[in-house]
Protein backbone atom coordinates (compact mmCIF):
# COMPACT_ATOMS: atom_id res chain seq x y z
CA UNK A 1 0.00 0.00 0.00
CA UNK A 2 2.87 2.77 -0.98
CA UNK A 3 0.35 4.85 -2.46
CA UNK A 4 0.26 6.67 1.15
CA UNK A 5 3.84 7.47 0.83
CA UNK A 6 2.96 8.67 -2.83
CA UNK A 7 0.08 10.17 -1.42
CA UNK A 8 2.36 12.16 1.07
CA UNK A 9 4.09 13.46 -1.94
CA UNK A 10 0.99 14.99 -3.28
CA UNK A 11 0.30 16.70 -0.02
CA UNK A 12 3.59 18.17 -0.32
CA UNK A 13 2.78 19.39 -3.61
CA UNK A 14 -0.56 20.92 -2.71
CA UNK A 15 0.57 22.58 0.48
CA UNK A 16 3.39 24.59 -1.14
CA UNK A 17 1.29 25.37 -4.00
CA UNK A 18 -1.39 26.58 -1.96
CA UNK A 19 1.43 28.51 0.32
CA UNK A 20 2.51 30.79 -2.82
CA UNK A 21 -1.32 31.39 -3.91
CA UNK A 22 -4.47 32.80 -2.27
CA UNK A 23 -6.38 29.55 -1.71
CA UNK A 24 -9.27 29.23 0.48
CA UNK A 25 -10.67 25.93 -0.68
CA UNK A 26 -8.94 22.96 -3.08
CA UNK A 27 -11.98 21.91 -5.20
CA UNK A 28 -10.23 19.28 -7.59
CA UNK A 29 -7.00 17.52 -7.57
CA UNK A 30 -5.55 16.34 -11.09
CA UNK A 31 -2.99 13.30 -11.05
CA UNK A 32 -1.26 12.15 -14.09
CA UNK A 33 0.10 8.54 -13.62
CA UNK A 34 1.59 5.88 -15.53
CA UNK A 35 0.92 2.50 -17.06
CA UNK A 36 4.49 1.49 -15.95
CA UNK A 37 4.25 2.53 -12.33
CA UNK A 38 2.72 0.41 -9.59
CA UNK A 39 0.45 2.89 -8.30
CA UNK A 40 -3.51 1.30 -8.20
CA UNK A 41 -6.31 4.47 -8.65
CA UNK A 42 -8.64 3.02 -6.29
CA UNK A 43 -5.73 2.78 -3.58
CA UNK A 44 -4.63 6.49 -4.71
CA UNK A 45 -8.85 7.55 -4.21
CA UNK A 46 -8.35 5.91 -0.17
CA UNK A 47 -4.96 7.53 0.44
CA UNK A 48 -6.31 11.19 -0.53
CA UNK A 49 -9.44 10.77 1.51
CA UNK A 50 -7.20 9.70 4.52
CA UNK A 51 -5.07 12.44 3.51
CA UNK A 52 -7.07 15.12 2.65
CA UNK A 53 -9.19 14.94 6.16
CA UNK A 54 -9.53 18.00 8.09
CA UNK A 55 -7.45 20.08 4.96
CA UNK A 56 -8.55 22.80 2.76
CA UNK A 57 -8.42 19.50 0.09
CA UNK A 58 -11.35 18.14 2.41
CA UNK A 59 -13.80 16.75 -0.26
CA UNK A 60 -12.41 17.75 -3.29
CA UNK A 61 -12.32 15.60 -5.98
CA UNK A 62 -9.37 13.15 -7.40
CA UNK A 63 -8.97 13.00 -10.86
CA UNK A 64 -6.84 10.57 -12.47
CA UNK A 65 -5.65 9.96 -15.80
CA UNK A 66 -4.22 7.02 -16.87
CA UNK A 67 -1.14 7.11 -19.16
CA UNK A 68 -0.46 4.56 -21.51
CA UNK A 69 3.05 3.62 -22.39
CA UNK A 70 5.14 4.74 -25.47
CA UNK A 71 8.17 4.08 -26.37
CA UNK A 72 10.41 5.21 -29.61
CA UNK A 73 12.86 2.60 -30.95
CA UNK A 74 15.94 3.46 -31.47
CA UNK A 75 16.62 2.24 -34.00
CA UNK A 76 14.01 2.82 -37.12
CA UNK A 77 12.40 5.87 -34.34
CA UNK A 78 8.93 4.28 -34.80
CA UNK A 79 6.81 5.18 -32.33
CA UNK A 80 4.80 2.42 -31.04
CA UNK A 81 2.13 1.74 -28.00
CA UNK A 82 3.34 -0.68 -26.14
CA UNK A 83 0.69 -3.59 -25.48
CA UNK A 84 0.60 -6.59 -22.84
CA UNK A 85 4.01 -4.95 -21.12
CA UNK A 86 6.45 -6.85 -24.99
CA UNK A 87 8.47 -4.25 -25.18
CA UNK A 88 10.10 -4.71 -28.64
CA UNK A 89 9.56 -2.96 -31.82
CA UNK A 90 6.82 -3.93 -34.07
CA UNK A 91 8.67 -2.65 -36.90
CA UNK A 92 12.00 -3.83 -36.86
CA UNK A 93 11.97 -6.32 -33.47
CA UNK A 94 14.64 -4.09 -32.19
CA UNK A 95 14.83 -4.33 -28.19
CA UNK A 96 16.74 -1.05 -27.80
CA UNK A 97 13.73 1.10 -27.08
CA UNK A 98 13.49 4.80 -25.62
CA UNK A 99 10.02 4.84 -22.65
CA UNK A 100 8.41 8.31 -23.90
CA UNK A 101 5.16 8.26 -21.45
CA UNK A 102 4.12 5.82 -18.75
CA UNK A 103 6.35 6.31 -16.62
CA UNK A 104 4.87 9.63 -15.00
CA UNK A 105 3.17 9.96 -11.27
CA UNK A 106 2.57 13.91 -11.06
CA UNK A 107 0.36 16.19 -9.92
CA UNK A 108 -1.02 18.10 -12.48
CA UNK A 109 -3.26 20.44 -11.57
CA UNK A 110 -4.87 21.71 -8.98
CA UNK A 111 -8.67 23.50 -9.11
CA UNK A 112 -9.25 26.48 -6.24
CA UNK A 113 -11.01 28.77 -5.01
CA UNK B 1 -9.02 41.02 -3.82
CA UNK B 2 -11.38 37.94 -4.54
CA UNK B 3 -9.88 35.53 -7.05
CA UNK B 4 -12.55 33.32 -7.63
CA UNK B 5 -12.79 30.08 -8.82
CA UNK B 6 -9.40 28.92 -11.33
CA UNK B 7 -6.72 25.96 -11.59
CA UNK B 8 -3.31 26.04 -10.66
CA UNK B 9 -0.85 24.28 -13.41
CA UNK B 10 1.77 22.45 -11.13
CA UNK B 11 3.35 19.33 -12.96
CA UNK B 12 5.23 18.14 -10.25
CA UNK B 13 7.13 14.31 -9.50
CA UNK B 14 5.33 12.78 -6.70
CA UNK B 15 8.31 11.14 -6.15
CA UNK B 16 10.58 14.76 -5.58
CA UNK B 17 11.57 14.71 -2.53
CA UNK B 18 12.62 10.51 -2.54
CA UNK B 19 14.33 10.95 -6.31
CA UNK B 20 16.02 13.97 -5.15
CA UNK B 21 17.12 11.97 -1.54
CA UNK B 22 17.90 9.01 -3.68
CA UNK B 23 20.96 11.26 -5.89
CA UNK B 24 22.19 12.12 -2.77
CA UNK B 25 22.91 8.67 -1.47
CA UNK B 26 24.28 7.80 -5.06
CA UNK B 27 26.26 10.57 -5.02
CA UNK B 28 27.38 9.47 -1.20
CA UNK B 29 28.13 5.76 -2.97
CA UNK B 30 29.96 7.35 -6.14
CA UNK B 31 32.01 9.37 -3.68
CA UNK B 32 33.20 6.61 -1.72
CA UNK B 33 33.73 4.69 -4.97
CA UNK B 34 31.05 1.73 -3.47
CA UNK B 35 28.47 0.06 -5.53
CA UNK B 36 25.06 -0.16 -3.99
CA UNK B 37 22.40 -2.46 -5.35
CA UNK B 38 19.11 -2.78 -4.19
CA UNK B 39 17.81 -6.44 -4.36
CA UNK B 40 13.85 -6.79 -4.54
CA UNK B 41 11.73 -9.76 -4.12
CA UNK B 42 8.83 -11.07 -2.53
CA UNK B 43 8.46 -13.16 0.91
CA UNK B 44 10.21 -16.35 0.77
CA UNK B 45 12.13 -16.09 -2.79
CA UNK B 46 15.28 -16.30 -1.17
CA UNK B 47 16.58 -12.75 -0.89
CA UNK B 48 18.50 -13.26 2.90
CA UNK B 49 19.72 -17.39 1.59
CA UNK B 50 20.61 -15.97 -1.33
CA UNK B 51 22.82 -13.56 0.84
CA UNK B 52 23.77 -16.05 3.17
CA UNK B 53 25.36 -18.12 0.14
CA UNK B 54 27.06 -15.08 -1.64
CA UNK B 55 28.29 -13.20 1.08
CA UNK B 56 31.17 -15.89 2.29
CA UNK B 57 32.63 -15.72 -1.58
CA UNK B 58 32.10 -12.69 -2.27
CA UNK B 59 34.06 -10.84 1.19
CA UNK B 60 37.33 -13.49 -0.49
CA UNK B 61 37.65 -10.25 -2.45
CA UNK B 62 35.40 -7.48 -1.84
CA UNK B 63 34.26 -5.47 1.57
CA UNK B 64 30.70 -6.17 1.93
CA UNK B 65 28.27 -4.13 3.31
CA UNK B 66 24.33 -5.34 3.78
CA UNK B 67 21.09 -2.89 4.78
CA UNK B 68 18.54 -5.16 5.77
CA UNK B 69 15.07 -3.76 4.95
CA UNK B 70 12.03 -5.46 6.99
CA UNK B 71 8.72 -4.39 8.86
CA UNK B 72 9.15 -5.22 12.26
CA UNK B 73 12.19 -7.48 12.65
CA UNK B 74 15.72 -8.13 12.86
CA UNK B 75 15.91 -11.97 11.91
CA UNK B 76 17.40 -11.23 8.62
CA UNK B 77 20.09 -9.22 9.94
CA UNK B 78 20.81 -11.66 12.44
CA UNK B 79 21.47 -14.20 9.87
CA UNK B 80 23.50 -11.66 7.83
CA UNK B 81 25.46 -10.55 11.31
CA UNK B 82 27.03 -14.68 11.36
CA UNK B 83 28.93 -14.18 8.09
CA UNK B 84 30.89 -10.99 10.11
CA UNK B 85 29.96 -8.38 7.32
CA UNK B 86 28.52 -5.22 9.01
CA UNK B 87 25.26 -5.06 8.82
CA UNK B 88 22.54 -2.69 9.62
CA UNK B 89 18.38 -3.19 9.94
CA UNK B 90 15.82 -1.16 8.97
CA UNK B 91 11.88 -1.34 10.06
CA UNK B 92 9.77 0.16 8.52
CA UNK B 93 6.99 0.13 10.79
CA UNK B 94 4.75 -1.57 8.57
CA UNK B 95 5.79 0.45 5.60
CA UNK B 96 6.26 -2.10 2.73
CA UNK B 97 8.81 -0.46 1.03
CA UNK B 98 12.54 1.22 1.91
CA UNK B 99 12.51 5.11 0.68
CA UNK B 100 15.68 7.16 0.04
CA UNK B 101 15.51 8.72 3.60
CA UNK B 102 15.49 5.50 5.40
CA UNK B 103 18.73 4.19 3.49
CA UNK B 104 19.90 7.72 4.38
CA UNK B 105 19.76 7.39 7.70
CA UNK B 106 21.99 4.60 8.31
CA UNK B 107 24.28 5.46 5.99
CA UNK B 108 26.85 7.48 8.57
CA UNK B 109 26.64 3.82 10.49
CA UNK B 110 28.93 2.26 8.50
CA UNK B 111 32.43 2.37 8.08
CA UNK B 112 33.15 4.02 4.53
CA UNK B 113 36.71 3.72 4.13
CA UNK B 114 37.23 0.02 2.31
CA UNK B 115 33.69 -0.77 1.30
CA UNK B 116 33.50 -1.87 -2.32
CA UNK B 117 29.61 -3.42 -2.57
CA UNK B 118 26.56 -2.14 -0.28
CA UNK B 119 23.43 -4.57 -0.90
CA UNK B 120 20.30 -3.09 0.34
CA UNK B 121 17.68 -5.90 0.98
CA UNK B 122 13.96 -4.65 0.54
CA UNK B 123 11.01 -5.20 1.85
CA UNK B 124 9.31 -8.56 0.77
CA UNK B 125 7.58 -7.50 -2.07
CA UNK B 126 7.26 -7.51 -5.67
CA UNK B 127 4.88 -4.16 -6.40
CA UNK B 128 6.09 -0.92 -3.93
CA UNK B 129 9.76 -0.94 -4.27
CA UNK B 130 9.35 -0.64 -7.50
CA UNK B 131 8.41 2.88 -7.49
CA UNK B 132 11.52 4.20 -4.95
CA UNK B 133 14.45 5.09 -6.04
CA UNK B 134 17.07 4.67 -3.05
CA UNK B 135 20.16 5.97 -4.46
CA UNK B 136 20.99 2.36 -6.02
CA UNK B 137 23.62 1.43 -9.17
CA UNK B 138 20.54 -0.74 -10.21
CA UNK B 139 17.98 -3.50 -8.89
CA UNK B 140 18.36 -7.11 -8.47
CA UNK B 141 15.36 -9.50 -8.51
CA UNK B 142 15.09 -12.60 -6.52
CA UNK B 143 12.24 -14.89 -7.73
CA UNK B 144 11.67 -18.20 -6.94
CA UNK B 145 11.05 -20.65 -9.83
CA UNK B 146 7.83 -22.25 -7.08
CA UNK B 147 6.00 -18.95 -6.99
CA UNK B 148 5.23 -19.53 -10.99
CA UNK B 149 5.91 -18.65 -14.16
CA UNK B 150 3.36 -16.23 -14.69
CA UNK B 151 4.93 -13.67 -11.90
CA UNK B 152 7.13 -11.41 -14.59
CA UNK B 153 4.07 -10.48 -16.80
CA UNK B 154 1.72 -9.82 -13.40
CA UNK B 155 4.72 -7.31 -12.40
CA UNK B 156 6.13 -5.98 -15.21
CA UNK B 157 7.57 -3.01 -13.96
CA UNK B 158 9.94 -3.89 -11.48
CA UNK B 159 11.37 -6.68 -14.53
CA UNK B 160 11.58 -3.59 -16.54
CA UNK B 161 13.79 -1.71 -14.17
CA UNK B 162 16.36 -4.30 -13.12
CA UNK B 163 19.64 -5.07 -14.22
CA UNK B 164 19.27 -9.05 -13.55
CA UNK B 165 17.33 -12.38 -11.63
CA UNK B 166 18.36 -14.53 -10.00
CA UNK B 167 15.52 -17.59 -10.92
CA UNK B 168 16.27 -19.37 -6.91
CA UNK B 169 15.11 -23.05 -5.71
CA UNK B 170 15.86 -24.24 -9.18
CA UNK B 171 16.44 -27.57 -7.11
CA UNK B 172 12.85 -27.96 -6.87
CA UNK B 173 12.07 -27.55 -10.59
CA UNK B 174 11.21 -31.33 -11.09
CA UNK B 175 8.67 -30.97 -8.13
CA UNK B 176 6.20 -27.74 -10.05
CA UNK B 177 4.76 -27.48 -13.11
CA UNK B 178 6.47 -23.97 -13.32
CA UNK B 179 7.40 -23.77 -17.28
CA UNK B 180 10.73 -22.24 -17.42
CA UNK B 181 10.80 -21.51 -21.30
CA UNK B 182 7.27 -19.54 -20.44
CA UNK B 183 8.91 -17.67 -17.38
CA UNK B 184 12.77 -16.94 -19.11
CA UNK B 185 10.59 -16.11 -22.12
CA UNK B 186 7.95 -13.61 -20.22
CA UNK B 187 11.45 -11.92 -18.57
CA UNK B 188 12.84 -11.60 -21.85
CA UNK B 189 9.90 -9.65 -23.29
CA UNK B 190 9.64 -7.27 -20.51
CA UNK B 191 12.97 -6.45 -20.77
CA UNK B 192 15.28 -7.74 -23.24
CA UNK B 193 18.73 -6.53 -21.75
CA UNK B 194 17.76 -8.28 -18.15
CA UNK B 195 20.68 -10.95 -16.92
CA UNK B 196 19.12 -14.00 -16.29
CA UNK B 197 20.32 -16.60 -12.91
CA UNK B 198 19.66 -20.04 -12.58
CA UNK B 199 20.43 -20.92 -9.29
CA UNK B 200 19.53 -22.98 -5.86
CA UNK B 201 20.47 -21.42 -2.43
CA UNK B 202 19.84 -24.75 -1.17
CA UNK B 203 22.72 -26.85 -2.71
CA UNK B 204 24.69 -23.83 -4.18
CA UNK B 205 24.16 -24.48 -8.10
CA UNK B 206 24.37 -21.38 -9.96
CA UNK B 207 26.07 -19.62 -7.31
CA UNK B 208 29.42 -18.60 -9.39
CA UNK B 209 27.85 -17.32 -12.19
CA UNK B 210 26.26 -14.93 -10.19
CA UNK B 211 28.96 -13.97 -7.94
CA UNK B 212 31.56 -13.65 -11.46
CA UNK B 213 28.98 -11.15 -12.97
CA UNK B 214 28.37 -9.34 -9.80
CA UNK B 215 32.03 -8.93 -8.89
CA UNK B 216 32.76 -7.98 -12.14
CA UNK B 217 29.97 -4.91 -12.01
CA UNK B 218 32.16 -4.07 -8.66
CA UNK B 219 35.01 -3.72 -10.87
CA UNK B 220 32.98 -1.69 -13.89
CA UNK B 221 32.05 0.70 -11.16
CA UNK B 222 34.95 1.25 -9.36
CA UNK B 223 36.66 1.90 -12.69
CA UNK B 224 34.12 4.29 -13.98
CA UNK B 225 33.29 1.27 -16.74
CA UNK B 226 29.45 1.57 -15.82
Amino acid sequence: MHEMSLMGGVFEVIEQTISQHNVKKVIQVKLKVGELTNAEPDALQMAFEAYSKDTIAEGAELIIERVGVIARCTKCQKEFSVKSMFFLCPNCENSNIKIICGEELLLESLEVE
Amino acid sequence: MELGRREIEVMANLLNSNDTQAEKNRAHFRKNNCLAINMIGSPGAGKTSLLEKSLPLLTRNLCVGVIEGDIFTSKDADRIAIYEVPVIQINTGGGCHLDSKMVNKVLPDFDWTAMDLMIIENVGNLVCPADFDLGEQFKVIVLSIVEGDDKPSKYPVIFRNAEAVILNKMDLEKLTDVNMESMKRDILAINPEIRIFEVSCRNGDGLNDWINWLSQKVNDYQEHKD
